[in-house]
């Protein structure tokens, strides 16, 4: 569709422009992967001393690694603005996006890209390679959770950050949902009671993006399956609802700006 | 034919008041005070297709918040527009394939790659083929003069290049009609010539309309044919930007100089003489009180004239008239 | 000297003014607490046991507690001298060590006080709510002299990362990635006591350990000649990064002169 061509042309001057300064790219990519593999070291002493905990080994965290930092590394890096659409709501930055004729918020949300996201799929992809679930349908099952994990992801922090239609500036509430949201996100929920598993899989849906499907590429079930495709459809649909709602709010001029 | 056509329209803000010391703050959480801003009100205007349509008025008039409504970014509070035969806050992205923007404070832009990369975005963001994005870049790289700025990031060009660039963007996908804010804001008087005469340009062999907001009487003197003046949310004036001057201001300044030592007593009734000098004079009047003839005669009577100028006030003091004229029946805004 | 009296109280002050930072930091220290108290539940239920090489729950999170409350109170002077850096300001002040060292201590010291101080209130509240009442006092002492030398060492890490603008240009990825070294070899996840043998005897060769888990450590178990041993290892690693950032300064001089700034 038109639309896809038109991500690609954004994607390509996201692209275009961090060659602009090729250097800091590069080294924001190698950090990131050895920012990642530092932090995962835990994990490999942890285990290397208990060896299993309720089911899960090495090699589940790798997965569960695997998902989850693909799954943030392409939204940051295909979808940059999806951590600070706040502060293009809050600086009246939207009125450019209103005269042009493509979807909004998908033009803002692509509009930037956070190159060391490319550090984190690239680290994803390895772990999942090297976590030992890398199966013909095995492989099928880890793309779909990663699709899933962008549009959690994304719709998400779209939510939180739509906000700022109503509350003005939502920085501080943005930088802490989306912290814990990740921070969750790479940690199984067998380690948690009955109500925090409950929290992690609706109001910050961590789980979704990380355990849910890392147990539905170690086996399938329809159970994971079901709720893994119903959350991501669940989210998008509530993100651009809640967008569109507060864009009418913003249009309607009784947001934050006035400027006559 | 016409390209917009405004109703009555009108926009009414409200505005949380802002509190001073704490425990009005306190207060203004739970029950907050609004105040009513009446931005636009009432306003009513047209403009034909392929006009150069200048739209002024001081800070605080209505500009921003007209433009607004006719690119559909803000809702009226009431009345009716039309552009291009759509309205624009019900039909905002069909509207945006046909109408280009430039906003002097807001650049298009990528600020980080050359111009060229943003003309090809641009170029998927408008549906254009590529082939005929190509051959339209080149054309307006042309028309333009940027075709050496092309392949340059835009953060090393001057503010200059950087504005005909800009401009240039607004017209890839041969809109009918480009709005202009402030476009030569901050420009030197050569940079300003040139996007002014590509505008000209643009609008001569292309028959693009254009609606031009400045500050800048040179821009409007320049580029517009019909200005309309807004001031308080209301249209203070419309017309002819030639009959702008010619109806307000009668008051011509001439320069004369003489071939011989001026004489002494140099003097007219109805005349304020500004200067005398040896060889020349400076003078002031009033056409509506003194008639042009008498003051032509008695000038070519005194000596051989060698050189003289006579020159009309202005455009700027012509406005600030008006602006000072037009008094706001009522002042909505506390 | 009033004049970094007067950085100090303005970086207190500037702390207080952002209270949506520090509801940040707050949530954060909340999560890994919670996190973790859900992991070592798990992990002793697993295992079985009420203690893991002699340490208990409480221990492990109170220890926790510790950890993140120096990591969250790290000067960010690596920040303000990598700008400085890169806008130029750097010439001016470079010329001058003794002003451009005690401004960035002065500014380094009122920028973590307060995060210091606020963290720990923080981190008692949820810590005691999970785990149950903190150490005795004598581990306190323990751990807040052992503080002392954690923050030079984090300050002049801090330094150098920040000096090194003037040959990289992004010195925000060196940042995160001494920050997760700290949080692993320091054994800020993971308490030094449970990594394998052969890891122990590495990192204890490592500054990384003194800045982290020397003090939380400390903190739980008081123990007089681990005391003794920690603090010989920190001032040692003071003195060899002090003087890293010394020649560091040199160098940076040096470039400075070079290149006319």
């Amino acid at each position: 569709m038109k639309n896809l061509k038109f991500l690609l042309a954004l994607w390509r001057a996201n692209l275009q422009a961090a060659m602009e300064f090729r250097s800091a790219f590069l080294t924001q990519i190698v950090f990131m992967v050895i920012n990642n593999g530092a932090y995962f070291m835990f994990w490999y002493l942890y285990f290397d001393k208990f060896k299993e905990v309720r089911g899960w080994t090495l090699h589940d965290m790798m997965l569960l690694y695997g998902i989850a930092a693909t799954a943030w590394g392409m939204a940051a890096y295909f979808f940059g603005h999806f951590t600070t659409l706040g502060e293009v709501i809050a600086q009246g930055r939207l009125d450019y996006y209103l005269s042009l004729p493509k979807p909004v918020l998908l033009h803002v949300l692509a509009s930037k890209s956070i190159g060391s996201g490319m550090g984190d799929i690239l680290y994803g992809v390895a772990s999942y390679l090297l976590s030992g679930y890398l199966t013909g349908d095995g492989f099928l099952r880890y793309l779909l959770s990663v699709l899933a994990g962008v549009c959690i992801f994304i719709s998400f922090l779209t939510i939180i950050q739509s906000l700022s239609f109503w509350l003005g500036n939502t920085v501080a509430l943005s930088q802490i949902a989306l912290s814990a949201m990740l921070t969750f996100s790479l940690y199984p929920s067998v380690l948690f009671d009955t109500t925090t598993k409950f929290i992690l899989l609706t109001i910050i849906p961590a789980a979704l993006v990380g355990t849910v499907p890392a147990e539905f590429v170690r086996s399938f079930s329809w159970q994971s399956l079901l709720q893994v495709t119903a959350a991501s459809a669940i989210f998008l649909v509530l993100a651009v609802t809640v967008f569109h709602s507060g864009l009418r709010r913003y249009e309607s001029g009784s947001a934050i700006q006035v400027e006559v | 034919m016409i390209a917009i056509e405004v109703n009555q329209l009108q926009k009414t803000f409200q505005t949380k008041r802002k509190a001073a010391g704490l425990a009005a703050s306190w207060r203004a959480l739970f029950r907050p005070e609004y105040s009513t801003v009446e931005a636009v009100r009432g306003l009513s205007f047209h403009m034909e297709a392929g006009e150069l349509l200048g739209f002024i008025g001081p800070n605080g008039a209505g500009k921003s918040t007209t433009i607004k409504m006719l690119t559909g970014i803000l809702h009226p509070s009431a009345g009716e527009a039309k552009v291009l035969g759509l309205t624009p806050w019900r039909e905002r992205q069909k509207l945006a394939f046909h109408i280009g923007t430039v906003f002097g404070q807001r650049p298009q832009l990528w600020y980080h790659l050359p111009a060229i990369d943003t003309f090809t975005l641009f170029g998927r963001i408008y549906e254009l083929d590529d082939r005929e994005t190509k051959k339209r870049i080149d054309f307006l790289a042309e028309a333009f003069e940027i075709c050496d700025l092309l392949e340059t990031p835009v953060r090393k060009l001057s503010l200059g290049q950087r504005m005909r660039c800009e401009v240039a963007a607004s017209l890839l996908h041969r809109p009918k009609l480009i709005l202009l804010d402030e476009p030569s804001i901050g420009l030197d008087v050569v940079a300003k010539q040139h996007i002014r005469d590509a505008i000209r340009r643009m609008n001569q062999e292309e028959g693009v309309g254009v609606l031009l907001t400045s500050h800048d009487a040179g821009d409007l003197e320049a580029l517009c044919r019909r200005v309309i003046i807004v001031n308080h949310g209301q249209i203070v004036y419309e017309d002819k930007v030639s009959n702008l001057k010619r109806k307000h201001l009668t008051t011509k300044l001439v320069e004369v100089r003489y071939a011989e030592e001026v004489p002494q007593g140099f003097h007219l009734e109805g005349v304020d003489i500004l200067k005398v000098g040896r060889y020349g004079v400076k003078l002031r009047f009033d056409t509506e009180h003194t008639p042009v003839d008498a003051v032509m005669a008695y000038l070519s009577s005194v000596g051989a004239l060698v050189d003289i100028t006579i020159s009309d006030p202005p455009l700027e003091e012509v406005i600030a008239k008006i602006y000072k004229e037009a008094a706001p029946k009522d002042v909505g805004i506390l | 000297m009033k004049k970094y009296l007067a950085v100090i109280n303005m970086q207190f002050i500037n702390n207080i003014a952002y209270p949506g930072d520090f509801l940040g930091r707050s949530v954060s220290i909340a999560v890994f607490l919670f996190i973790f108290a859900g992991l070592w539940k798990t992990t002793f239920l697993v295992t079985g046991t009420d203690t893991l090489n002699g340490l208990t729950f409480a221990n492990l999170l109170w220890y926790l507690m510790m950890a993140e409350t120096i990591e969250l109170g790290r000067p960010r002077i690596n920040r303000v001298i990598s700008e400085q850096v890169k806008n130029g300001e750097v010439a001016y002040i470079l010329s001058k060590p003794y002003n451009f060292i005690l401004y960035h201590f002065s500014f380094g010291l009122g920028d973590s006080l307060l995060r210091i101080i606020m963290n720990i209130i923080v981190g008692v509240l949820i810590t005691w709510l999970l785990a149950g009442p903190p150490p005795s006092p004598l581990g306190w002492v323990m751990a807040l002299t052992a503080m002392i030398g954690a923050w030079l060492l984090h300050f002049c890490m801090m330094a150098l990362i920040g000096l090194a603008a003037f040959l990289v240009e992004e010195t925000n990825s060196f940042e995160l990635v001494y920050q997760k070294m700290v949080f692993v070899l320091g054994g800020m996840m993971l308490p030094l006591d449970l990594f394998p043998e052969w890891l122990q005897r590495i990192t204890r060769m490592l500054p990384f350990p003194y800045m982290m888990y020397a003090p939380a450590r400390l903190f739980v178990k008081p123990d007089l000649s681990l005391f003794g041993q920690m603090l010989a290892g920190q001032w040692i690693w003071v003195a060899v990064l002090v003087f890293a950032v010394a020649l560091a300064y040199r160098g940076s001089e040096k470039v400075l002169t070079v290149n006319g700034g």
